[in-house]
């Protein structure tokens, strides 16, 4: 505080002078999505406590899902953890500048996020076909359990959908030069954070459910 | 957590070793399960390979390993005592069954 007013507020120096270093030497875009992947972490955590506790201490809860519905599960997993190495390639090649490269990921996750939205549809539908439905257990136990699968999958896959749109958004944004690689790398972190949420559902809701 | 240069990211050989990686804690999942433990105790099989698996991608596949170290703690250690603070809040909820709080 030394110098003149002027000095001091940098006038005279360029914008860039008046500008805040970004915080933790990231995109202001970046660190938002960190803090909406916290936020989102606790919403998912407080589904799953909840049906934690409700799965344990329910001594009627059963464990309805054969070996076909699990191995639906164990491919919708194997396809979420390859979109996620399919998005890394999309960030690593926008980042080297390679666009067209980059394109060409971003459409394989979006193809792999969509099959797997698909495979979890039909999952649903198999299980609407058998008589479950959000308060009903066609197998006589706890009623709960249709409530926790359908919402703690279902918001899921609602992330998944969103993620799909806004992979789909960026790409065409990317590809006509409104968007650059950093957008691309933020979409990545949202889709990586979907990941990370699958490898919580999956053995809670279908592994820990298994006959 | 230590470096902050892009260059220093690993290349794709990595990635895709990490995503083998990951593919085996889902089998070690998937076996874990029809060994057909309590429930409790597979509960708590799953949740640590969980947390392990999404450490894992955490750190490498959203890059946090290569960010600058004071994002790291500034976001996951207060995201894990909230959840902590979650675990700890839910079952309190029972009271009102055991502890007969509504008489």
């Amino acid at each position: 505080m030394g110098g003149t007013v002027s000095d001091d507020l940098g006038i005279g120096a360029g914008h860039s002078a008046l500008m805040e270093a970004p915080v933790f030497g990231i995109q202001v875009k970046k660190l938002t999505m960190w803090l909406f992947i916290m936020s989102d972490a606790l919403t998912f955590g407080g589904f799953l406590f909840a049906y934690g506790y409700t799965r344990v201490s329910s001594p009627n809860w059963g464990a309805p899902f054969e070996f076909p519905t699990i191995l639906n599960g164990i491919i919708m997993t194997v396809v979420l953890l390859t979109s996620g190495l399919t998005m890394l390639a999309a960030v690593g090649a926008a980042k080297s500048g390679d666009k067209p490269r980059s394109v060409r990921w971003l459409g394989a996750t979006m193809l792999l996020g969509a099959i797997f939205a698909a495979l979890h549809l039909r999952e649903w539908f198999k299980l609407f076909g058998e008589g479950w439905r959000m308060f009903r257990n066609p197998t006589g136990g706890a009623p709960q359990f249709g409530a926790a699968f359908f919402s703690i999958t279902g918001l899921h896959m609602a992330h998944v959908i969103v993620g799909v749109i806004v992979i789909a958004f960026i790409t065409m944004g990317f590809r006509s030069g409104r968007f650059d690689s950093n957008h691309v790398e933020t979409t990545g972190l949202y889709w990586h954070f979907v990941d990370v949420v699958w490898m919580f559902v999956f053995p809670l809701m279908y592994l820990l459910n298994a006959h | 957590m230590t470096a902050k240069s892009p260059n220093r990211e690993p290349g794709m050989g990595f990635y895709v070793a990490v995503w083998i990686g990951l593919l085996i804690i889902v089998a070690i999942e998937v076996a874990l399960t029809y060994q057909h433990p309590s429930a409790k105790t597979l509960l708590a099989w799953l949740l640590c390979l969980s947390f392990i698996e999404a450490s894992v991608a955490a750190l490498y596949m959203m890059h946090l390993k290569y960010e600058n170290p004071k994002l790291f703690w500034s976001l996951i250690p207060i995201t894990l005592f909230c959840l902590a603070i979650l675990d700890y809040l839910w079952p309190d909820a029972y009271r009102i069954v055991t502890m007969g709080a509504m008489k």
